[in-house]
């Protein structure tokens, strides 16, 4: 059975009602600063997709974007099976640390360090993943409240690795050592940390889309997500399937982390994640739970940052915040969509209306 | 033995009290808003807020007062009371989107306090053109009253008491306890669902932004990027781990606090990582929860037919 056109045209129209209203309400905010909101975001669009200079500010958003595309088809892995899991952030810390780890420990060739590398961070990912999926699974402990409790646990255990066991030098700084460049991912244009880890990145949101639509495990997985009871019933094993989801839910975000370890930071300190998993969360939301959405939500939400990142303060004094208060905005409007929601439907079926009469 | 012996001390007592203090108010609230069946994830940023309206409210009535000059101390408990009210305030809008639009307050939550992060900089950044920390030589410590500490904490033991005989002597506790377990039922004997949460959540902001004011006018008098720090996490994780009731909620916050105090503690006086105690308490609550749904789900088949 086909769903009727509408739906699609309404699902896609949320997120943009959402990022205009975010948009306009900060705009506000720029104006109320006494700073021209119009400069503020032609500076900001230079900053995030510019083509100009040695480094293109379009190569590092693509860059930057990496690890929000994992991060983001991470956190839709849990929503397609239907556990709301937040723990995007220490699957990908968990990652961090044993890539850190094991590129140091292991001295191996590269060809295979490096696949090692990256298997056990989507290994240890997989594992920080099934904190909240079992206790979920097995006790129906809510998967949110357990969720904020692994993320704060990895984000101590990072802070303590860093500052004692793994820590490099005695400077003022907690690091861990340098990873020895063999290792090092390979950058498309060199200073812009857009490089291989993005085709990974892409190729895996390909073979999402194959596995969520196109295999029965995938179908599975909806059912599950959309109601475990009803597929027990057809009788899938919910609990399974939810596992499964949650270990390669939580092997995207390991990988995230391991990558970023790899490709762009070639080591792990204090603050690695700055909330990296929070924003993956929201990419998920606002990209719908789908891989596509997912890409290109990732990309415009690593444009805001790096935008509001690169020229926003210097040129215009205008807090780097901008960035982060203009995601938060439109991850609000997402929230509240049940407000105008009503609305757009009504629309959309008088513009669907309109068109059949049309055809006729 | 000796820096261990050495480690334990009033001074220890006295900062535990201090730390629990925050984490407390967070917890009170929390555990009000579980028992009227909202999970409120928005204490995090509300905290966060809070702070950051009191030292702001404090400022504003010591430089720009129409009513000629306030005395600093007053200003600062004026500061304190106006951050009560806008976390009154920040409850009105949560309870008016979650009973009249059928918000995901999860989803709000997450952005809320994404929000409240961000812009409490953006706004310290486009005012006072500070990134990191933001304080002014006017702004004044809220006093320590008899006993060495300051209102907010012997508040945060008044609310205690006050919601002890509130969930267990009052009209109001009954309906609270009714909508939390089973809403469906409370409304068919006639309670208001909806007053009822609206009442556990403007409770709840208010106690949670008075907890971030006593981070930055009454423990310190500045503001920090991210001064919360986890504290309304760890309030929720304490409203869960101490069974939602006042009482244990209490015990769960003293222990948390102590965790952090011990932690700051020994990081002064010995070389033992504080990580070690600072994670206790996320690990104790994973356990604990896993153990109560656990005993949930066995007495839910024993009572099965």
């Amino acid at each position: 059975m086909k769903k009727p056109k509408g739906t699609y045209i309404l699902h896609v129209l949320i997120p943009l009602i959402a990022i205009v209203l975010g948009v306009a309400v900060s705009f506000v905010l720029i104006a109320l600063t006494g700073i021209s909101p119009i400069a503020t975001f032609r500076e900001l669009w230079k900053g995030a997709f510019g083509m100009t200079g040695k480094v293109w500010p379009l190569w590092i958003t693509l860059g930057q974007s990496t690890p929000l595309i994992l991060t983001g088809l991470s956190a839709m892995c849990a929503f397609r099976v239907g556990v709301f899991c937040i723990a995007q952030e220490s699957q990908y810390v968990f990652g961090a640390i044993v890539a850190a780890w094991l590129g140091v420990a292991l001295s191996l060739p590269s060809w295979i360090l490096i696949p090692l590398v990256l298997l056990c961070s989507m290994a240890a990912g997989a594992l920080a993943a099934e904190i909240p999926a079992l206790l979920k699974v097995k006790l129906g402990v809510n998967e949110i409240i357990s969720s904020i409790m692994v993320n704060n646990i990895s984000t101590l255990v990072l802070e303590y690795l860093v500052a004692f066991p793994m820590r490099a030098d005695a400077g003022q700084k907690a690091q861990s050592a340098v990873l020895p460049q063999k290792l090092w991912l390979f950058q498309f244009i060199k200073g812009s940390r857009w490089g291989v880890s993005f085709v990974i990145a892409v190729l895996l949101a390909v073979g999402l889309y194959f596995l969520l639509w196109k295999t029965s495990f995938g179908y599975e997985v909806r059912m599950v997500g959309q109601s475990p009871r009803f597929s027990q019933y057809g009788g899938v094993s919910a609990g399974g399937v939810t596992l499964g989801m949650m270990a390669i839910s939580g092997a995207l975000a390991g990988l995230a982390g391991s990558m970023e370890v790899l490709g762009n930071y070639h080591r792990i300190m204090t603050g690695f994640s700055s909330g990296l998993g929070f924003d993956g969360l929201s990419v998920a939301m606002l990209g719908l739970s789908h891989p596509l959405g997912v890409f290109i939500v990732a990309i415009l939400l690593a444009g805001i940052r790096q935008g509001a990142q690169l020229g926003l303060q210097i040129n215009l004094q205008v807090p780097r915040e901008l960035g982060g208060v203009l995601i938060a905005l439109i991850i609000l409007f997402v929230a509240l969509e049940n407000i105008y929601k009503p609305h757009v439907e009504a629309w959309v079926k008088r513009l669907e209306g309109g068109k059949t009469k049309a055809a006729e | 033995m000796h820096d261990i012996l050495s480690v334990l001390s009033l001074n220890l007592l006295m900062s535990t009290i201090r730390l629990t203090t925050p984490i407390l108010l967070a917890a009170l609230a929390a555990a009000l808003c579980n028992k009227a069946g909202v999970l409120n994830l928005a204490i995090e940023g509300e905290m966060l807020l809070g702070s950051f309206v009191a030292i702001v409210v404090t400022y504003c009535l010591n430089k720009y007062t129409p009513l000629g000059v306030v005395n600093p101390t007053l200003s600062t408990y004026l500061g304190v009371v106006v951050s009560i009210l806008f976390g009154g305030v920040l409850g009105v809008l949560m309870a008016w989107l979650h009973t009249k639009w059928g918000v995901d307050l999860v989803i709000f939550s997450i952005a809320f306090n994404m929000l409240a992060s961000e812009i409490t900089v953006f706004l310290m950044r486009a005012v006072f053109h500070q990134n990191g920390t933001w304080t002014d030589s006017s702004i004044v410590q809220l006093p320590t009253l008899a006993g060495g500490y300051n209102i907010i904490v012997y508040a945060s033991w008044i609310c205690v008491i006050f919601c002890m005989i509130l969930y267990r002597a009052t009209r109001f506790g009954r309906h609270l306890k009714a909508v939390g377990e089973a809403p469906e039922a409370a409304a068919s004997v006639g309670i208001s669902v909806r007053n009822v949460q609206y009442i556990a959540l403007i409770a709840g902001g208010a106690l949670s932004t008075l907890g971030g004011s006593f981070l930055s006018v009454g423990h310190l008098t500045l503001f920090t990027r991210d001064m919360a720090a986890g504290r309304g996490w760890l309030g929720n994780a304490a409203a869960l781990f101490g069974f939602n009731n006042p009482g244990g909620t209490f015990l769960a916050s003293l222990f948390f606090g102590f965790a952090d105090a011990l932690a700051l503690r020994l990081q002064n006086v010995t070389k033992i990582p504080p990580y070690m105690i600072q994670v206790m308490p996320y690990v104790l609550t994973l356990v604990i929860l896993g153990f109560v749904s656990w005993r949930a789900q066995k007495n839910a088949q024993k009572y099965q037919l």
